[in-house]
């Protein structure tokens, strides 16, 4: 097969019209009076008179010089031939962000029209369509632009903002150096990395939806609190309303808000509700138009505290926390708070947090400078301003970690233990006397004691319930017995999709990118039931949207690499230089070289 | 043609008859007295012939030493001298005078056959003659030059028209000394027997120009007709060239093969060298002209 690598050589075929104006130009320019007219048309009568072309047919030099328009004009595109077996591949990234739900349908038409000219001369087209997600699996890879057209109707965008670069350095790799690469997006965006040609589709739109909800608890009720903002550029009206499970709904209510403004809708969850969706009257992006909720349930710390002389203290600590409830025998406890006695060394076996009780004169203030061990409990907290005195010390074991020193003291340091049939626990000791120090007025003992708490929370298997965001990473403990499933039912959707996850103790898992109901269970018994919102503003703020189009670029490069030059050039060069000094020749005027005086016959 | 080119053609002219003249002694004339001779017997010094007297006769030209011989008048007959008659008939066409060169050499041939004739003692009728009018000059409006103006004022029916030599007053016995660049389509038949009728002796000048002959047309050209300004378009290339030379060529063997039959002499005098050297190549080799100087 034959392509044209400069189809604008053709633009050389204007000098056809300009030969033959120049031919009956010539005719005008030149004018010679003639005495032997009568002599000519009677050896010539099919040039006086007639039509144009019958003048054109007997010329040599026009012929000629048709002829070199024409083989410069060949010459001019560049025709080249295909080569057997050429491939050219097309990688296409698609932005998963939430705001292309708005222009997936044009996406797919842009695609309709702009893939078939990328595989230009090549014999086969290699089609490779990929997400921006990280970590999803591509939509489609093979030849035929339908089928990839078709894989799109499945696609479901909706990620929050996130960096195409990883995808696009993925579908690089995958295609090579010489691939095109399409990274298509709704906002345009400046140079996209790996030489990726860029296809935006997207335009400006206005948009109104929930932008976030909390609950608080207020008269013994649970109260939500959703804002709802105006993304766009005009002012908007929108009417929403509540519905509870079982289809019961509140009568719709107009809101109107400026552009960019916000409004903060509240109410009290009914008591003999666990969840509700709100819902805003629709606009292009849907994803934020409806917020599911459920009523926030955290799972239940029980808490055993040994009596001691820290009951003010350890009083304060469980009122602190959430979901607490006080447990009489240890057994049954999550979390012991308890005091070390040297003359009852022994401590409780499971997660506990342990305090010294100096019931002797405390010494002198320790000397020596405070430092944090790298641990998770001890992320970002300032203890510096800490003052304690020497006090007797814990008993310490080789497999304890020391998180906090002072000196070559250590003041507090995490010990696992090691029971059988059960997960590790951890103990969290204080190994000091609270009461002479000034730990109790420092903001750095209260989150690390808050830290240690939510962590042993996290680690009961228990049921819960919590208003989560889309596409979260969702970390759960279970019983490693048996295994999970997790029961996703969308917005606007009747049918429930359930997953399946094997035993473990950890449940790790990204919740679906769509807002709606989840529930995880593990042998029938929920242990987190969820609403999922979308939550990323920015994605839903669509007057930053726009359209633009590369792809133009990458039209020509493909072409010298799938096709050969064509071999016989030097031949029409030399046909067009015969061509034009044929021309020359027979057009050149023809005089003799010494006057004849005596043209008698 | 200006006042001033007519005069320097008149130069031109002049020069040239004084080494070369029209052929008045390679013919025999008819006609008045002069310094030729005559057909018939006349009262020159150059002896013809005897024949037996007549009643009547000049008893002056008895020839005494036969009759002393024989006893019977003889005459002594002796040549008679005339005194030539020529008719200049001059084409005034518009072909005679488009280019430069020919207008130069068409003037320079009238002013070369008058002051030959003149020279000569010849009984000189200037004929301008342009299609179907005709104009009889006296010789004073040809040597003022002030022909030209008259043959432009000539109005004729129809320009380029084949001129009608029958209107013209032709003189018996003359020269007829015919200037024409005979490009017009017409059969030379006719004109010449007009020319050659009574006891005329046609002479023919062509003048011609290179553009005519040897054209270098090429491509397509706007030729503009010189006798009547009509546009026609043409395309020329290397072939239709040729073709018309050939058939320039034929047209004038034409007129040389029928100047034969008419025992009219033909001459074709180019436009481009010198009077002399245009007259030399082939007016004096076929007679039209002869040297002064023999």
């Amino acid at each position: 097969m034959m392509f044209l690598a400069n189809p604008a050589g053709f633009w050389a075929l204007l000098g056809i019209p300009a030969v033959l104006a120049i031919h009956f130009l010539q005719r005008k320019a030149r004018e010679i009076p003639v005495s032997t007219l009568f002599l000519l048309a009677r050896t010539h009568r099919e040039s006086s008179s007639g039509r144009r072309w019958d003048r054109l047919v007997p010329s040599v030099p026009l012929w000629m010089q048709l002829l070199g328009v024409l083989l410069l004009a060949w010459l001019l595109a560049e025709p080249r031939f295909q080569r057997p077996r050429s491939v050219q591949r097309v990688a296409i990234v698609l932005d998963g962000t939430a705001s292309m739900q708005v222009f997936r349908e044009s996406l797919t038409q842009a695609l309709h029209e702009k893939l078939p000219p990328l595989q230009g001369p090549a014999a086969e087209l290699d089609l490779l369509v990929l997400e921006s997600t990280p970590g999803r699996e591509r939509l489609y890879h093979g030849s035929s632009i339908d089928d990839a057209l078709n894989a799109l109707e499945s696609w479901n965008p909706g990620e929050g903002t996130l960096d195409p670069g990883p995808a696009l350095r993925i579908a690089r790799s995958l295609i090579g150096r010489d691939g095109i690469l399409i990274f298509a997006t709704d906002t345009p965006v400046e140079n996209p990395p790996y030489d990726a040609r860029l296809l935006a589709i997207g335009h400006p739109e206005e948009n109104v939806g929930f932008t976030g909800l909390r609950f608080t608890q207020e008269q013994g009720a649970a109260v939500w609190h959703a804002l709802v903002k105006n993304h766009g550029i005009a002012p908007a009206v929108r009417s929403w309303q509540i519905t509870y499970p079982g289809g019961r709904s509140t009568e719709p209510r107009n809101i109107e808000l400026q552009p960019g403004g916000l409004i903060s809708l509240q109410a009290a969850l009914p008591p003999d509700q666990e969840s509700a969706i709100l819902r805003l009257s629709e606009d292009v992006f849907t994803m934020d138009d409806s917020l599911p909720l459920v009523r926030p349930r955290p799972k239940t710390l029980r808490v055993f505290r040994q009596a001691s002389a820290l009951g003010e203290l350890e009083e304060r600590l469980v009122q602190s926390l959430d979901a607490v409830e006080m447990v009489h025998d240890a057994a049954e406890a999550d979390l012991t708070l308890c005091t070390y006695d040297p003359l009852d060394p022994a401590l409780p076996p499971g997660d506990a947090i342990v305090f010294v009780h100096d019931p002797t004169r405390a010494g002198q203030y320790l000397k020596g400078g405070i430092i944090a061990e790298e641990h998770p409990l001890m992320s970002g907290l300032n203890w510096q301003a800490l003052l304690v005195r020497e006090t007797i010390q814990l008993d310490r074991q080789p497999s304890d970690e020391v998180l906090l020193w002072q000196d070559q003291r250590p003041l507090i340091f995490l010990r696992s233990v090691l029971l059988e049939n059960q997960a590790p626990h951890q103990q969290l000791c204080f190994n000091f006397d609270v009461r002479h120090s000034n730990a109790t007025a420092n903001p750095a003992f209260i989150v690390c004691l808050h830290r240690f708490a939510e962590s042993v929370r996290q680690e009961r298997v228990a049921p819960s319930s919590s208003n989560l965001e889309t596409s979260q990473e969702i970390e759960l403990t279970a019983d490693p017995e048996f295994p999970a499933s997790i029961e996703f039912t969308p917005l606007h959707e009747a049918h429930t999709t359930i997953r399946d996850l094997p035993a473990s103790r950890r449940l790790r898992f990204e919740a679906p990118a769509r807002p709606g109901h989840l529930i995880v269970k593990q042998a029938d018994v929920p242990l987190l039931t969820a609403a999922l919102t979308f939550a990323d503003s920015r994605e839903a703020d669509l007057t930053h949207c726009g359209s633009a189009d590369t792809l133009g670029d990458a039209s020509s490069i493909p072409v010298e690499r799938h096709t050969t030059a064509d071999h016989w050039w030097r031949a029409w060069v030399l046909a067009l230089l015969a061509a034009l000094l044929t021309g020359w020749h027979f057009s050149r005027p023809r005089t003799s070289s010494t006057p004849d005086l005596s043209p008698s016959p | 043609m200006n006042q001033d080119q007519l005069v320097a053609c008149h130069h031109r002219a002049l020069a040239a008859a004084g080494r070369l003249r029209l052929p008045f002694r390679s013919r025999v004339w008819r006609g008045a007295a002069g310094e030729f001779g005559g057909a018939g017997a006349g009262s020159s010094l150059d002896f013809q012939d005897h024949r037996t007297y007549v009643p009547g006769d000049d008893p002056r030209h008895i020839n005494w030493q036969a009759y002393a011989r024989t006893g019977s008048y003889t005459m002594k007959l002796y040549r008679e001298e005339v005194r030539p008659t020529v008719d200049v008939i001059m084409d005034t066409s518009e072909s005679m005078f488009f280019d430069p060169g020919k207008a130069t050499r068409s003037a320079e041939l009238l002013y070369l056959a008058t002051e030959s004739s003149r020279a000569a003692g010849a009984a000189v009728a200037v004929h301008l003659i342009r299609g179907s009018a005709m104009r009889t000059l006296p010789l004073g409006e040809v040597f003022s030059h002030r022909w030209l103006e008259t043959a432009r004022a000539l109005a004729s029916s129809e320009a380029g028209s084949i001129p009608d030599l029958s209107r013209t007053p032709l003189r018996p016995n003359a020269l007829r000394v015919w200037i024409s660049d005979l490009l017009y389509e017409a059969d030379p038949e006719p004109l010449l027997r007009v020319l050659a009728a009574r006891h005329g002796i046609p002479l023919l000048f062509a003048p011609f120009a290179r553009c005519e002959s040897d054209p270098d047309w090429n491509g397509n050209l706007e030729m503009i007709d010189a006798e009547n300004g009509n546009r026609h378009a043409h395309r020329i290339d290397p072939p239709v060239l040729k073709r018309y030379k050939e058939a320039y060529v034929r047209h004038f063997a034409v007129w040389k093969s029928t100047s034969l039959r008419h025992r009219a002499i033909f001459a074709r005098v180019s436009a481009e060298p010198d009077l002399a050297t245009a007259l030399y190549a082939e007016a004096v080799p076929s007679g039209a002209l002869e040297s002064s100087l023999g």
